[in-house]
């Protein structure tokens, strides 16, 4: 069946056509748009700037604590005794606390001929839960003759600092991974080389990690001691600002690595004002949708008499709510086009002039942005013409 | 085939509609068929016309049109229905008063492309509104709008067509020419025609005669 031409009938519906509150509605969608791109987008810049630095995993706050050591208990043992840490993981705020289990044997590490360097270190170990960065070959069993090793990338910086003053290279976190150190473990009951490997470097934990496999293993062995009582706890906790939590941490004069711990709550506060951003760009289009249908629904009503005789002569409502909302697609896709393309500039300014040496960030626009132009381009193209459809049906 | 099932307005007393030869009975209205509804005022003519056109639903009984009743028509179905197959010539004309007569008829036309767009010029000239066509309907007089809503009402497919007081603007002889365009047009299409008037009108060549208020 040939379809009648809109053209013909267009100027019936047109009364109201200059309405102010089209217009509103237009430049309002296109500020709303833009702020949800501008929010989105953001956030996903925050998420890359910060991904390597994230204290939080999992939604929780992993803090260390160690006892304040004062003139009047220097001299004490002032490690964690088992019922220290239950007492700590009884508390509500707390969700989970481990020691971090020291080595009792000797330990030198050599980095081998190519770097002429070797010192006494020590080695912790930690439950793989409260450690942030855990790759797969990180676990340890006997015979194996690599220990893997998590490296605090904090004294991997010290080690570039102090480096070029005796002589050493200076390595980047790849090069420190390639690096075969040389582990010389000896205690009372004997001594054993291994060779570790750095598997993964760790922002959270300010020490040298080896598997708990390994260090009650060449604990019972080497030394014929089970691991002892720890000095550093860390814990696990929903919000490491809790009031609760730090007044009990001072009440037991336990100290708090804060340090992290505010970082991550910066990165938080800065999530959140963008998250508020990006819900203030939602409910700006809305809005905007709001007015639009406001101006849909004056228009249908000031052509209210002639829609009504075009559906009385023949005219179908399915074909005419089509019609008439699709005038409109035009104007959505050139609103949400421009949002996207300031988007897209300040993005590229940000990434240019503001991150110039942030080689995480892209100068373009994340896939996501335009899957979620998309999205609204299709809602308000739906919203629309399920308006008209409804108005139309309504007066038929 | 349209068929009147026993209806009556429902803001009717049911003893107004007892002598009536259309309310309350059951009226089967055959194709050709050329049927004069002869009614005086307020009895109920107009609410016929829209109760069969389908834009007032305020009664009793049933309608059909090839057995679909008509109360179970959604605003497309209707829609179709006029398009293809019922036609009206309103007692208020209902000319979209802004565009020209032209446009009007186009309106129409466009819908179902039935008829060239020559036929308008033709008819139009038939029945002396040819130098209107460019002219806006509300500034076209009472008798220029009536025969322009008669011209709209043929240039579709119809197997019914709906006359309320067609020719009441028009004087004899332009309503003789309106007629003798519509009874043309009905009877190529086969269609039938129901005429609702004040009185009966003479030059109607009626098959049947249905006193609205014997």
């Amino acid at each position: 069946m040939k379809q009648p031409s809109f053209h013909i009938i267009k100027p019936l519906l047109l009364s109201g056509e200059r309405s102010a509150s089209r217009w509103f509605s237009f430049v309002g969608l296109g500020i709303g748009v833009l702020l949800l791109l501008l929010a989105q987008q953001l956030f996903i810049d925050i998420q890359a700037l910060v991904k390597q630095t994230s204290i939080r995993k999992n939604g929780f706050d992993y803090i260390s604590v160690t006892k304040q050591i004062t003139n009047d208990n220097m001299g004490r043992d002032n490690r964690f005794s088992s019922t220290d840490l239950d007492t700590l993981r009884q508390q509500p705020f707390i969700q989970g606390a481990a020691p971090l289990i020291s080595n009792r044997f000797e330990v030198v590490a050599t980095a081998g001929d190519q770097i002429p360097f070797a010192s006494d270190i020590f080695l912790e170990a930690l439950e793989t839960d409260f450690i942030d960065t855990v790759p797969p070959n990180f676990n340890w069993q006997p015979d194996q003759p690599i220990v893997p090793l998590i490296f605090s990338s904090d004294f991997l910086e010290m080690y570039n600092v102090f480096a070029p003053s005796y002589g050493l290279p200076q390595l980047s976190m790849e090069t420190a991974s390639n690096v075969i150190i040389g582990l010389r473990c000896e205690g009372q009951k004997g001594a054993q080389v291994f060779r570790g490997q750095i598997v993964a470097f760790s922002d959270r934990i300010n020490s040298l990690l080896v598997p708990k496999s390994f260090m009650d293993w060449a604990n019972e062995t080497l030394e014929g001691l089970p691991s002892a009582n720890a000095s550093r706890v860390y814990l696990k906790t929903l919000d490491a600002n809790s009031p609760d939590l730090l007044n009990f941490l001072a009440q037991k004069n336990y100290r708090v690595n804060k340090e992290k711990t505010a970082f991550g709550r910066s990165k938080q506060i800065l999530q959140g004002v963008i998250a508020g951003l990006g819900i203030f760009g939602v409910l700006v289009v809305a809005l905007a949708l709001l007015l639009f249908s406001f101006y849909l629904q004056l228009m249908v009503a000031r052509s209210r008499d002639n829609l009504q005789l075009l559906l009385i002569l023949g005219y179908r409502p399915d074909w005419l709510s089509r019609q008439v909302a699709r005038r409109f697609v035009p104007v959505y896709f050139v609103v949400v086009a421009v949002a996207l393309g300031v988007t897209q500039l300040l993005q590229y300014l940000f990434h240019q002039v503001i991150m110039f040496n942030r080689p995480e960030l892209s100068s373009w626009l994340d896939p996501s942005i335009w899957i979620t132009a998309g999205v609204l381009i299709g809602l308000s193209i739906a919203t629309n013409w399920r308006m008209v459809r409804k108005l139309l049906y309504g007066i038929s | 085939m349209l068929q009147i099932d026993r209806i009556q307005p429902s803001f009717f007393e049911a003893s107004a509609c007892t002598h009536s030869e259309l309310w309350l009975q059951r009226i089967d209205v055959e194709p050709g068929e050329r049927i004069q509804i002869q009614a005086p005022s307020g009895s109920g003519k107009t609410s016929l016309t829209h109760f069969l056109y389908g834009i007032r639903k305020e009664y009793v009984g049933n309608i059909r049109y090839d057995q679909v009743d008509a109360r179970s028509m959604d605003a497309d179905a209707w829609a179709d229905l006029r398009r293809e197959k019922l036609a009206i010539v309103f007692q208020d004309m209902r000319l979209f008063a802004e565009p020209t007569l032209r446009t009007n008829f186009e309106i129409k036309r466009q819908l179902t492309h039935q008829h060239p767009e020559t036929v308008i010029e033709q008819w139009s000239r038939r029945l002396g509104i040819d130098h209107r066509l460019d002219t806006p309907a509300k500034l076209c007089s009472y008798g220029e709008q009536q025969r322009a809503s008669i011209i709209r009402a043929l240039l579709q497919p119809f197997c019914w067509l709906l006359l309320d007081e067609p020719f009441s603007h028009l004087d004899d002889a332009n309503a003789k020419k309106a007629m003798d365009l519509i009874l043309e047009e009905s009877e190529r299409q086969g269609a039938a025609v129901l005429l609702a008037d004040l009185e009966i009108v003479p030059q109607y060549p009626r098959t049947r005669l249905l006193r609205l208020l014997a």
